[in-house]
């Protein structure tokens, strides 16, 4: 049944390289097994400082930095009908059949996927995120989601709590809603050959020192183990606001010497900081998916981590100690850790993390998905406007209000810059050498060294 | 659009389990919605019933306020008319501190000596400040007019009653739960800028020194006074509150009809339709937690 069809994707977000985080390791890794698979990827987004403009990344990634400046949080300002113009473009040069946006907080997403719909394009939405549902900002974002997803295609989720939360948040039916998880690159994150002695026991802490991330956990969690296990080490790496608690805390309980603080880690260093330790701690307070126990597992760490989102669903119980985010709760979780630590073999431990996560196995599900929303009908705007309606009784009337004046500016725009005027660029085929199994993954960081 | 595969009825097919990892789940679509799905869903889960007579009885201290506000502002009118003089005005200061304390008395514990000489000092310095600052006040908005301190005034009242705190007290009462809030500051600070205003519109420094220490000791100790009595009897809190709101009414019925009206709609509105509008929009709530909200950390953060 495998479809010889080779799709031409469009990726949009506002969260791509130079930064470093999940979602854009995520679209980075996605696009690179999408074009060993013989598909054409092109990935948009916002300008970073001086990078604007076209890029190309490894496997012929083309990056289209669109000239816009971040205003908040990493998004480009809103301004809904402002990027109709370039997304057309793009869609035309490119000849693109298929747009896949990411991540619910990035605005220019959420303008690309509205353009993308009222344009006739099959659209993707993959959320990365969890959010509430009682608190003002996440109302607000709740309703935008609503407006995007109620066109959309098709959607993916990055776990099952993760679809739960989105079905909810946007009133999609669940059949629509793929689940899709993230993986990690096993060949960069690769344990030591030879084992770490293990009379002394060394914790690594790897995140972001912000209060979402548990960092007020870890200030309550690291006296009592460090008193509890004279033998136990901490290595805490990355920077934020709650920095300043963390050192606060080494103080007052004298732990200069047994808590070391890194300061923000970068990425390319991440797996070599791993690699000197025997558990990961992962105090996080949500957490739709997270990567960062994957690559820990990858490098042969026993993880120890709070129960929290989609957490309990990413790796197997004997790979990992969960812990109610509750701090004596945790220092008995990893007190079981330390004792089940002799049974871990890190090597099998990566061995086994090659089967259970791939970047190739997500991107042929991810195919699986295009396909499926290719086959599914076109409609015309009046179609799609009924399914704007239900969607609140002034809210639902304010979305129709919108998409059909985005569909007027289109039509404006066709007339003023008509669809022939625009240049379509060639499709040129680099040439795949074949390479041995090893080297199958690319490395982000290829071209850093 | 493909539809899920549902279980065959094979024996040998594996049972779909709630994991990410091991790839796709082999007999299952990725968009398999298994009848666990949003099992962990609780919905509603802090929702309290309420009791229409309760929610009625409550209301009654917003009515009490509201009526003391209005007595106040009743004050202001009869002097800014001349209809009182600056000696009533002090008497009636006089009246209001010795029956406040007298309030206070009842419900807290014994003074001893000290406690009670503190007091005494801090109202004495009080009563002295204001005496002192009183000039500045007399003169300070001569130069508006007077339709702009009326329309300011009306508002910053308005602003008052909306943000005030009806449940506790804005001063801390000793053995009140809880801080002062936000609002309830930005709402004491309103209620003492519009006595000010009215204030300067007086003609003699005296006057301006008793409708000031008037009016301050309505804004600061009414709610603490208020919250003494309702904590100390819930009966003699209704029987003040009823009999203030008669007082109230008797007396803006002399002044104006048509305030006299208005009154008494704000009053049936905050007492009977405001209680059952509440409790008749209370089935729309809509509560949602599960396995993805942020959870909350058990201990509190020191500084």
């Amino acid at each position: 049944m495998s479809k010889q069809e080779k799709h031409k994707i469009l990726m949009v977000s506002d969260f791509f390289y130079p930064n470093f985080g999940g979602v854009e390791s995520h679209i980075y890794y996605l696009s690179q097994c999408l074009i060993k698979l013989g598909h054409k990827v092109v990935v948009m987004t916002h300008a970073y400082q001086n990078r604007s403009g076209v890029r190309y990344m490894t496997g012929g990634l083309k990056v289209y930095y669109v000239p816009w400046k971040p205003f908040l949080m990493q998004n480009t300002l809103p301004t809904f009908y402002g990027t109709l113009p370039i997304i057309r473009t793009i869609l035309i040069q490119e000849k693109i059949s298929l747009v896949h946006g990411h991540q619910a907080f990035s605005t220019l997403c959420h303008e690309a996927l509205m353009h993308a719909r009222t344009m006739g394009y099959k659209v993707v939405f993959t959320d990365h995120s969890l959010y509430g549902f009682g608190d003002v900002e996440s109302i607000h974002m709740n309703k935008v989601l609503q407006f995007t997803l109620a066109d959309v295609t098709q959607a993916i989720c990055v776990s099952h709590t993760s679809k739960e939360n989105t079905v909810l948040r946007s009133g999609l039916p669940p059949e629509k809603v793929f689940v899709i998880p993230n993986a990690v690159d096993t060949a960069m994150f690769k344990p030591v050959p030879e084992r770490l002695s293990n009379h002394e026991i060394v914790i690594v802490v790897i995140s972001r020192l912000v209060y979402r991330k548990g960092a007020d956990l870890l200030v309550e969690v690291i006296p009592k183990v460090c008193r509890l296990h004279p033998n136990v080490r901490f290595i805490i790496g990355g920077d934020g606001p709650k920095r300043v608690r963390l050192e606060e805390m080494r103080e007052k309980h004298s732990l200069q010497d047994r808590v070391g603080m890194l300061g923000a880690v970068p990425h390319a260093k991440v797996q070599s900081v791993l690699i000197t330790g025997h558990i990961f701690l992962n105090s996080s307070l949500t957490e739709a998916f997270c990567i960062a126990i994957l690559e820990a597992a990858s490098c042969g760490l026993l993880t120890v981590s709070t129960r929290v989102g989609g957490v309990p669903e990413v790796l197997p119980d004997d790979m990992v100690v969960l812990a109610e985010p509750d701090p004596n709760d945790m220092v008995q979780a990893i007190t079981k850790a330390i004792h089940i630590l002799p049974q871990i073999d890190p090597q099998e431990m990566h061995t086994r993390m090659k089967t259970l996560y791939s970047w190739h196995d997500v991107a042929r599900r991810t195919e699986i998905v295009y396909d499926c929303a290719l086959r599914c009908s076109s409609q015309n705007l009046l179609e799609r406007l009924s399914r704007y309606l239900p969607c609140g009784a002034w809210a639902g009337k304010l979305f129709c209000l919108v998409m059909i004046i985005d569909f007027l500016f289109w039509r404006l725009l066709q007339l003023w810059q008509p669809d022939s005027n625009i240049e379509v660029v060639p499709d040129i085929h680099l040439t795949n050498h074949p390479r041995d199994k090893k080297s199958q993954d690319s490395n982000m960081y290829d071209h850093l060294r | 659009m493909e539809a899920s595969i549902g279980r065959r009825s094979s024996p040998t097919q594996p049972k779909w389990r709630k994991v990410a990892y091991g790839g796709m789940q082999p007999g299952f679509q990725d968009n398999h919605t298994d009848e666990s799905f949003l099992e962990d869903m609780i919905m509603n889960a802090s929702v309290v019933k309420r009791d229409l007579l309760k929610v009625m009885l409550d209301s009654v201290s917003i009515s009490q306020y509201v009526c003391i506000v209005a007595l106040v502002v009743l004050v202001w009118t009869y002097t800014l008319r001349s209809s009182f003089n600056e000696n009533s005005l002090m008497l009636l200061d006089i009246i209001l501190l010795g029956a406040g304390f007298f309030v206070f008395q009842l419900t807290a514990e014994m003074l001893s000596f000290d406690l009670l000489l503190s007091y005494v000092l801090k109202i004495f310095f009080f009563i002295t400040g204001v005496y002192f600052l009183s000039p500045i006040y007399h003169t300070l908005t001569r130069s508006i007019s007077s339709d702009s301190i009326w329309a300011l005034t009306a508002s910053l009242l308005v602003l008052h009653l909306f943000l005030h705190n009806y449940s506790g007290s804005t001063v801390k009462a000793p053995g009140a739960l809880e801080n002062p809030t936000f609002t309830s500051n930005i709402s004491l600070n309103a209620s003492i800028v519009a006595s000010l205003l009215i204030a300067s519109r007086l003609p003699s420094r005296l006057h301006v020194f008793a409708i000031v220490l008037f009016s301050l000791q309505v804004c600061l100790f009414a709610p603490l006074v208020s919250y003494c009595i309702k904590k100390c009897s819930f009966r003699l809190h209704l029987c003040f509150s009823f009999g203030l709101m008669a007082a109230t009414l008797f007396f803006v019925y002399r002044l104006h009809g048509l305030l006299f009206v208005l009154l008494s709609g704000i009053l049936v509105f905050v007492n009977l339709l405001g209680p059952y509008w509440l409790i008749r929009i209370q089935e729309y709530k809509f509560e949602i937690n599960g396995p993805w909200d942020e959870a909350k950390l058990c201990f509190n953060l020191t500084e």
